[in-house]
């Protein structure tokens, strides 16, 4: 899997699409990127502080998408920086906690001003922590059915994931990049064909 | 415990023999003296003793300032300065958005993530205060608000313990009805602690070796902690609007730094000596890795620190021209870089308020490791909130030099390598020391070696340094030296205008062979200093 990564040292001219994470505190931002770019999961929760970023290359209609994930901090003490880390991002991954309905407050939160200042980002509603759910039907407390019905009503798709089995968290980015794809045809076809990176991809160094 | 002691008070006319040889032999050989600063070296010990003196006063000042709108705010200057320019323009949106938006009325309640605490019985403040366990604990700490709401517990869970925040509050309270400032309680072994710091009151209650004044200055690093997680003036304000807010919220996530903080108070010598420990490394490597920060970082506008650090210790930092940074401000970066897991992984943009360079406001940092084979940390430190990008690609091609000028290696090398016992002295009975070099707030000292291989004994020696610490400091009566000789140590302690020494040695030494070891230190100390100490100050 590492060999499509490149979580260090992504320049904005790198990156071919901004995606950014939005949503409560512990509602499970940081595991779903923990899980996509390093297939990895930990039950040990260590609050984001401002945010963190990372880039993966997803293959897409035969090219090479690089994604820039921003992982921001779901503390309301952050919250005026929520625009520079959403500003200009091709996607939003608003994320709720199935079984914490708090957090589907905060997340509309999020969709309506994402829908108010940033009109090309298409959003994704996230439930998280599916797996309490298979375990224990009781645990949920958010309707798949209710959020649905709210995504149709603000434009936003509905998936829901778990980031401890990693149900549904690749499919969750691929959709994303392939709406992209979609979306985009004069980008993508700027974009190198789908072959393995070569080293000519790193920056030219000039002599000091 | 003391059999017999040598003290020279700054009073005695004549010096002890102890202090006539060795400064005779010393001259101007100090070691790790320089003329040129980078690190603020006032004593921070002596500087937060002053703030607590002039308590009342700087309250009434910080009320004043506030209302003027921060004249003085390092960052608002340098935004100020730089805003005309219009490079990585950040317009004016700075402090004052993010301190309006904690303001919003609407916070969402953050759940509560423990499922082990469901039961909420009213007696449940009995449950800890009858536990041994809990009670014996060598150091607790507790935050709270004015008006007794808990905010945090080192050990236990602080809405168990209301009631007990209710009598710290009152205790408080009923001091100030006179006029006066609670600082502190002595019961047998036990210190109760109080720092009152509107609009939060932080206690410490201890029966560990550190002295009242000690207690002190590590209730003001966890303040100063508090400040650089919410700022100074956000903190203010969060109180006077939501008088009925969950306060136990207030620091959302960021215990963990508090913990971890509280641990390092409790055996790393930096907070207690005021200074910054530097990775040992040789000059040449240093000077390239500092050259690279500049090459990359000097056309950059609105950086205003650039560092890079690992495992404690400094291997380089870069400074915009007018700013110095503080001891105290650096150990709290130490402490992030420190207690944050997930910084390994990814590229990071984090506001942080450093509170001695200034309370109020956030500066932004660029933190990352240098490369997933090498531990160092590299912090860029912006007073512009829209750099991430352009600090992203300096970080790229910063890595890309050192890599080509093997630094990463070397410093992987140091990293390994670079730590030394007190072997390398060549002083026998020597058995462990810290120098401070009191011009650069650096000081150095070697790994425990035996006796000291347990933590047990570790904490033992921390805890005789504490002592040592306490006597020439003493505000009463402040010494130059002291020489203990106790069943199990023979201790020194040494304060002189340029360095602080304490020094452990065995039991039975002589004391002139403690001179001569402790000759022999210093020289050694002296012949290494390039290596052990930044001397310089590079700007950016
Ligand atoms: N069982 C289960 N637990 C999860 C899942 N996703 C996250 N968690 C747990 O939920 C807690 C919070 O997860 P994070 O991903 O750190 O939450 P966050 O949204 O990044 O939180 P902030 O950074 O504070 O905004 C952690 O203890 C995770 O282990 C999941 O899919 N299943
Ligand atoms: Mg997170």
């Amino acid at each position: 899997m590492d060999a499509h990564i490149q979580h260090k040292g992504i320049m904005t001219g790198k990156v071919d699409m901004k995606v950014v994470m939005l949503g409560q505190m512990a509602c499970g931002k940081t595991s779903l990127v923990e899980r996509f770019m390093h297939n990895h999961f930990s039950s040990n929760y260590q609050t984001t502080i401002g945010a963190a970023f990372g880039a993966r290359i997803m293959d897409v209609a035969g090219k090479k998408v690089c994604i820039g994930l921003w992982d921001t901090a779901g503390s309301e003490r952050y919250e005026a920086m929520g625009r520079i880390y959403y500003r200009d991002a091709m996607a939003a991954v608003v994320c709720y906690d199935i079984t914490q309905p708090d957090t589907l407050a905060r997340a509309k939160f999020w969709v309506t001003e994402l829908n108010k200042n940033e009109e090309n980002c298409k959003l994704y509603l996230c439930g998280t922590k599916l797996d309490l759910v298979e375990k224990d039907k009781e645990a949920r407390r958010v309707d798949f059915q209710d959020v649905t019905d709210y995504g149709k009503e603000v434009g936003a798709k509905v998936i829901e994931t778990s980031s401890k089995t990693g149900e549904n968290v690749e499919e969750l980015f691929a959709q994303i990049v392939q709406d992209f794809a979609e979306s985009n045809a004069a980008i993508m076809a700027s974009l190198k064909d789908s072959f393995p990176l070569t080293e000519d991809d790193k920056p030219r160094r000039k002599c000091c | 415990m003391a059999e017999r002691s040598v003290v020279v008070g700054e009073t005695s006319v004549a010096p002890t023999d102890i202090e006539g040889v060795i400064s005779d032999e010393l001259k101007d050989d100090t070691p790790g003296v320089s003329g040129e600063v980078m690190l603020v070296n006032t004593d921070s010990f002596d500087e937060c003793n002053h703030d607590l003196d002039t308590q009342k006063v700087t309250t009434e000042e910080g009320e004043a300032d506030e209302v003027v709108g921060e004249p003085q705010s390092p960052i608002r200057k340098v935004q100020r300065e730089q805003d005309n320019d219009l490079v990585g323009n950040m317009g004016d949106m700075t402090v004052e958005d993010v301190v309006c938006k904690v303001e919003a009325d609407n916070v969402p309640v953050i759940p509560q993530h423990n499922n082990d605490d469901d039961e909420d019985e009213d007696d449940v403040d009995e449950e800890y205060l009858q536990s041994v366990d809990w009670l014996q604990k060598e150091k607790h700490i507790f935050i709270l608000s004015e008006s007794g709401k808990p905010i945090y517990t080192r050990y236990g869970k602080e809405d168990r313990l209301v009631t007990l925040f209710g009598l710290m509050q009152a205790l408080v309270s009923f001091v100030a009805d006179s006029d006066d400032v609670i600082r502190c309680i002595v019961s047998g072994d036990h210190k109760f602690v109080f720092l009152v710091k509107s609009p939060l009151i932080l206690v410490a209650v201890s029966h560990s070796m550190a002295s009242i004044p000690q207690l002190f200055m590590q209730l003001t690093y966890v303040h100063n902690q508090i400040i650089s997680v919410l700022t100074a003036s956000a903190l203010t304000r969060m109180f006077e609007k939501r008088r009925n807010y969950d306060f136990r919220h207030l620091l959302g996530g960021t215990e963990r730094l508090l913990d971890n903080l509280l641990n390092m108070l409790d055996y790393h010598p930096s907070f207690l000596l005021g200074g910054v420990q530097c990775l040992p490394l040789a000059t040449s490597i240093r000077e390239t890795i500092t050259q690279t920060i500049i090459q990359y970082c000097s056309k950059i506008k609105n950086l205003v620190f650039g560092l890079i650090i690992c495992q404690n210790q400094l291997i380089s930092l870069v400074r915009m021209k007018k700013f110095l940074l503080h001891p105290a401000d650096l150990h709290l970066l130490f402490n992030l870089v420190n207690a944050t897991e997930s910084l390994k992984t990814s590229e990071n943009w984090m506001p942080i308020c450093l509170p001695k360079f200034d309370p109020n406001g956030y500066l932004y940092g660029h933190v990352s490791y240098l490369a997933d084979d090498c531990e160092a940390c590299l912090l860029l430190l912006s007073v512009d909130r829209e750099q991430f990008f352009t600090l992203s690609e300096a970080k790229q091609k910063i890595v890309d030099r050192l890599r080509r000028h093997h630094c990463l290696e070397g410093i992987n090398t140091a990293i390994r390598s670079s730590a030394y016992t007190v072997k390398a002295v060549g002083a026998p009975e020597l058995r462990h020391f810290l120098y401070k070099s009191k011009t650069t707030a650096q000081f150095t000292c070697p790994q425990f070696t035996p006796p000291y291989d347990s933590d047990e004994e570790q904490r033992r020696v921390f805890g005789l340094y504490q002592l040592l610490h306490h006597r020439v400091h003493s505000a009463a009566r402040p010494l130059k030296m002291i020489y203990l000789v106790m069943d199990t140590h023979t201790l020194l302690g040494w304060v002189t205008k340029d360095f602080e020494l304490y020094a452990a040695l065995e039991p039975l030494v002589t004391k002139q062979n403690a001179i001569v070891y402790i000759n022999k230190l210093l020289r050694w100390i002296k012949n290494d200093e390039n290596r052990l100490f930044i001397l310089s100050s590079p700007t950016f």
